[in-house]
């Protein structure tokens, strides 16, 4: 199997007040079509690695490869494309942009894509929305739905380019055990079906043991690569 | 049409926030009809000013002027290599007529840039009537061209102008002149120059311009009547009135005219140099008020549009996680700025245009100035949008440009 995502060497300080180390020389590489959580301690840096390699954290030392391209000390701007093109997001609280309705909030990222015409990035969104039983939310303003519906819509929106990796910070923590289920079952059809690559940092421990490996981290470094 | 995402989400957002979209908008409103108002108002006043002035002067005028001796013939007599220099030279006595006038206006006539041209001459005098004297000038014109440079027949309180040439010793004399001397119609009046002999003249008219001065002392007369009063011959002129098609262009052919005649040409430029410098106060003050204004809503805009970056910090941050880069985000916060900009700015030239039109109706009956004198001249209205323009990317690209710079990790981390 290809490698969807490779980390060499991350080290990664923080410079508040005192100097305190939150990633030392981690590295870590995840398959294409692997389904991996990331698990540890508050504090131990599992979220500060995610938005490492997310691309969204640029201050750091070490490399990062997403699809066998070197990305780190890219500029910003190519950041952005290479996550919106390839990275699909899912945030603890879900974030969605309160103004739009939820069918905009998933369409957003394809319209900044631009690979598809309006049309078939609303078919595609109403889809998506379908996957997570929220298509008959689609024309209300996101801030209306409750946190369980908005979550959903918000794991629709970061499927909405077909991303090759797909990260969770906590993406079920703001739901119930049924809703859970249902987003765990298609993050797992995705990865099996369609070969997308799902890493998550969960304090779920079902979730967890649920997926295909899980990465357990302590003070900052990789306990168990889970294999 | 298809309009790009970071349009679409721009309006989005102004459209969630109408009320403050709104009082943006507004302030740009207020500073782009306030500068199209006194746009108009002040072109308005130029422009009157400018007419008037050419109620009774000419756009070019020429005459005789005395000479300072200069060293010119002394080289050509002598015609050697050394350098003369005068010490202490004098003014030049030389005739206020000119020589040859009708040769000169000849002349002047080929130029296609002249209009009008009529001789006149002006005779200093002293107007008796009764025991009371008073100072001032007769203009001897033909009144039938003066009537065409500087509209006469309008500013008749009582009269026939068209007397000047019938009636013998026939005086048209200034408003100011008759409350003075308490003169009426038909009374007679002793008119005494400095050379001639005194002439008792009858009044066959009185006039009134906008200009106190003239009307206190200004009389016209028939041109051989004046020449008479001077005691001069039928070929004496005093000055050549020229009146140009295009008034702007009269500086250049002052200067062509200067060529051709050898005397002075002094164009409505040189005779009005308080006039023109009052244009630039007036334009320095109405500017610094106009400038004032849109900084005015240009800070309103900066404080609205930096207050929704603080309010939607999270959303850019969620943005640019999916994907949004910088420029995609200062592009959504810029067109925000420019839409206010326009909404304000159209709305503001339709108000300003309102304003201008309302103001230019109202009855203010100063002297001929029946309504305030207002320009509807259209490159205001696109300056003003410019302007209106460049004060809201002004002030929405700091804004912008921080919204840009919001990291998206410490926003969602918290």
């Amino acid at each position: 199997m290809d490698t969807a995502l490779k980390a060499t060497g991350i080290n990664k300080v923080f410079h508040d007040a005192v100097n305190l180390q939150v990633l030392k020389n981690v590295s870590l590489d995840v398959k294409t079509g692997e389904f991996v959580s990331i698990v540890g301690k508050s504090g131990c840096g599992k979220s500060t690695l995610l938005y490492v390699l997310s691309t969204m954290d640029t201050d750091y030392e070490g490399q990062l490869e997403i699809g066998g391209t070197l990305v780190t000390g890219k500029p910003l701007n190519d950041l952005a494309r290479i996550r919106n093109a390839s990275i699909g997001f899912v945030f603890q609280f879900h974030y969605l942009l309160p103004d739009f309705s939820c069918l905009k909030n998933v369409m957003i990222p394809g319209l900044r894509l631009g690979k598809l015409p309006y049309k078939e990035i609303e078919a595609k969104a109403y889809e998506k929305l379908k996957m997570f039983g929220v298509e008959d939310q689609a024309l209300k303003k996101a801030n209306k739905l409750s946190g369980g519906q908005q979550q959903r819509v918000a794991i629709a929106r970061a499927l909405i380019n077909d991303p090759t990796i797909i990260m969770g910070d906590e993406p079920t923590g703001n739901l119930d055990s049924k809703n859970t289920g249902i987003v765990f079952d298609l993050f797992q059809k995705l990865t099996k079906e369609l070969g997308q690559t799902i890493i998550a940092v969960t304090h779920d421990e079902d979730f967890a043991k649920r997926s295909d490996r899980t990465i357990e981290m302590a003070d900052g470094e990789i306990k168990s690569h889970g294999r | 049409m298809k309009i790009s995402v970071n349009t679409e989400i721009a309006i989005t957002y102004l459209s969630a926030r109408k009320k403050q979209t709104m009082v943006a908008a507004l302030g740009v409103m207020f500073g782009i009809s306030m500068f199209i108002f006194m746009q108009s108002l002040m072109k308005g006043t130029n422009d009157y000013f400018e007419k008037m002035s050419f109620n009774t002067t000419p756009h070019i005028r020429l005459f005789s002027e005395n000479k300072v001796a200069d060293n010119h013939m002394l080289n050509s007599f002598l015609a050697d290599p050394s350098i003369k220099i005068l010490t202490n030279p004098k003014q030049l006595e030389q005739s206020q007529g000119l020589t040859n006038p009708y040769g000169i206006i000849e002349q002047i006539r080929k130029n296609p840039e002249v209009a009008n041209v009529t001789p006149q001459v002006s005779a200093n005098v002293i107007y008796t009537s009764g025991s009371v004297q008073i100072t001032g000038s007769v203009s001897g014109v033909s009144i039938d061209e003066e009537n065409k440079m500087f509209d006469v027949q309008g500013n008749m309180v009582i009269g026939n102008l068209h007397d000047l040439n019938r009636v013998n010793n026939g005086i048209l004399i200034g408003k100011g002149i008759a409350d003075k001397l308490s003169l009426h119609m038909g009374d007679n009046i002793t008119v005494r120059s400095g050379t001639g002999s005194p002439m008792i003249m009858r009044v066959i008219g009185i006039y009134a311009t906008t200009v106190k001065q003239i009307d206190d002392s200004r009389s016209y007369a028939n041109i051989v009547q004046a020449q008479n009063l001077l005691g001069k011959d039928r070929s004496y002129v005093t000055d050549i009135k020229i009146n140009v098609k295009n008034y702007n262009n009269a500086p250049k052919v002052a200067r062509d005219i200067e060529v051709i005649s050898g005397y002075k040409a002094e164009d409505w430029v040189q005779a009005n140099e308080q006039l023109k410098a009052a244009f630039k106060i007036r334009a320095v003050i109405l500017n610094s008020v106009i400038g004032v204004i849109l900084l005015v809503a240009g800070f309103g805009i900066y404080n609205i549009l930096n207050m929704t970056i603080y309010e939607k910090i999270k959303e850019i941050a969620i943005l640019k996680a999916t994907g949004f880069s910088g420029s995609a985000v200062t592009s959504i916060f810029l067109q925000q700025a420019i839409y206010i900009g326009l909404m304000g700015g159209i709305i503001g030239i339709l108000l300003g245009f309102l304003i201008t039109f309302g103001v230019a109706h109202i009855y203010i009956g100063a002297g001929n100035l029946k309504y305030l004198p207002m320009s509807f001249y259209i490159p205001h209205y696109i300056e003003a949008l410019m302007f209106g323009l460049v004060t809201t990317v002004a002030a929405g690209y700091f804004p912008a440009r921080k919204a840009s710079r919001v990291d998206p990790v410490t926003i969602i981390r918290g």
